[in-house]
């Protein structure tokens, strides 16, 4: 059995949206930082059970410090959300709760998964007290870059996802 | 010995032994009364009792809004169709407006493509001059010029998602999927951009091929033309999406009359059978 399903992802500026998914869908990384402009759309298909596939389609959104001005009609259709911000740059999860709050209006009822990334940056006790110190709750804690948890964030989500169906 | 009883007490004894039953009957029907009461006075509980009977009257009702309330809604439609006739007229304009200004456009501009067609003894000296400043061969420019419009790739996509339903394909080059989904997103982008919400756009160019959009109110079609796509084409290639669409509508609807049974469940149109039907429009269409 085979179905689709939309994940959009988004977050702040450089926070390594492009890079989660290039590490996700063709398992390589590169330091080489270019800038995504409106949106990039790529494809991986995901076996979460024997006969059950899902195609993502993963809409990289560019990266915005408002979130505010994400364009409502990429986020129309939605299946999933992915918001990722950068554990080792604060202005990009200080104001998670609002940001989460902005987007959760304008999607209603859509499965969402907060995603802290560039793990790598930081060593483990520096990221608790981080995430500790700013009352942060993420699904998953991933590295692009070591591809930590990369591949178990996108195959929760679609199993999340095909669960709904 | 027993005391002597009277006749009072006696009575009293026999009226004890005969309504027995009756008091049980009594104190029995008075905590039936006391039950009833505590039920309609207390929220909870006379929900519990009386929900499942009005979402059942509720569930009826609903099956039964046609039959009972459909010609009513129609004749009040009518009525106020015929009261506020300006409003209703102020309601479509933009809506046929728009449709009709479109249709004549279009019939403006194949009347001017006849038109051109027929001077075609300017054509000649066009492709005279054209293999001069060029250098082309003119034949070669002739048989650009004649080469027909051809339908390579149909997409039928989710508005909104950008979720390809269906295709077809005369060769499968590009990944559909990915393709659908970029569609969708400079659609989007282009339609936010001019800030146009009610427009559409509808065909992207590049060199070799034009990619003609058809958007309906949930789903749009993409079809992928290679060759000269004049706008005797297009009219073409509209008539045969319009086909299409009613075909596909028309198994949805299906759906919809499925659902009004309440007994069945919803039952997607397999990807296969509005392929196959894809295939039947577009397959081989002439532009």
């Amino acid at each position: 059995m085979h179905s689709s399903k939309k994940i959009v992802v988004l977050g702040h500026f450089g926070v390594g949206k492009t890079s989660l998914i290039r590490r996700f869908v063709t398992d390589t990384f590169s330091d080489n930082y270019k800038v995504t402009i409106g949106v990039h759309i790529t494809k991986k298909l995901v076996e979460i059970a024997v006969d059950r596939e899902v195609s993502l389609i993963l809409w990289d959104l560019e990266g915005t410090d408002e979130i505010e001005s994400i364009r409502d009609s990429y986020l129309l259709g939605t299946h999933g959300l992915v918001f990722v911000f950068d554990v080792s740059r604060p202005s990009t999860f200080e104001h998670l709760g609002n940001d989460l709050k902005i987007v959760r209006n304008k999607v209603p009822e859509t499965p969402l998964m907060v995603v802290g990334n560039k793990s790598d940056l930081v060593d483990k006790a520096e990221l608790k007290t981080v995430l500790d110190e700013n009352e942060l709750s993420a699904d998953f804690l991933t590295s692009a870059k070591t591809g930590e948890f990369v591949n178990e964030l996108f195959l929760k989500l679609a199993t999340l996802l095909v669960g709904d169906a | 010995m027993y005391p002597k009883m009277d006749e009072k007490d006696k009575l009293e004894i026999l009226k004890d032994i005969l309504l027995a039953d009756e008091h049980e009957f009594e104190e029995k029907i008075s905590r039936r009364i006391e039950l009833l009461e505590q039920t309609v006075h207390e929220r909870e509980k006379l929900s519990e009792k009386v929900n499942p009977i009005i979402s059942h009257q509720l569930d009826d009702f609903t099956k039964n809004i046609p039959e009972t309330l459909g010609p009513t809604i129609t004749e009040t439609l009518k009525k106020q169709i015929k009261i506020n006739k300006d409003e209703v007229v102020d309601a479509l304009y933009p809506i046929m407006g728009k449709m009709v200004k479109k249709y004549v456009a279009q019939e403006m501009k194949l009347l001017s493509e006849k038109m051109n067609n027929q001077l075609s003894f300017l054509s000649f000296f066009k492709r005279k001059f054209k293999s001069g400043v060029t250098g082309q061969n003119e034949n070669e420019i002739m048989l650009g010029d004649l080469a027909t419009a051809s339908i390579q790739q149909v997409l039928l996509i989710e508005k909104d998602s950008g979720i390809l339903k269906a295709s077809y394909s005369k060769s499968n080059a590009m990944d559909e999927e990915m393709v659908s989904g970029m569609l969708t997103a400079i659609k989007s982008f282009v339609e936010d951009a001019f800030n146009q919400r009610n427009q559409e756009l509808e065909s992207i160019e590049y060199e070799l091929y034009e990619i003609h959009l058809q958007s309906f109110a949930t789903h749009y079609i993409a079809v992928v033309i290679s060759g000269n796509y004049m706008l005797s084409a297009k009219n073409k290639l509209q008539d045969i999406i319009f086909d299409f669409y009613n075909s596909f509508m028309a198994m949805n609807l299906d759906l919809v009359f499925e659902t009004k049974n309440a007994q069945k469940s919803i039952v997607p149109v397999p990807k296969s059978r509005i392929e196959r039907e894809l295939a039947k429009y577009f397959g081989h269409a002439q532009l």
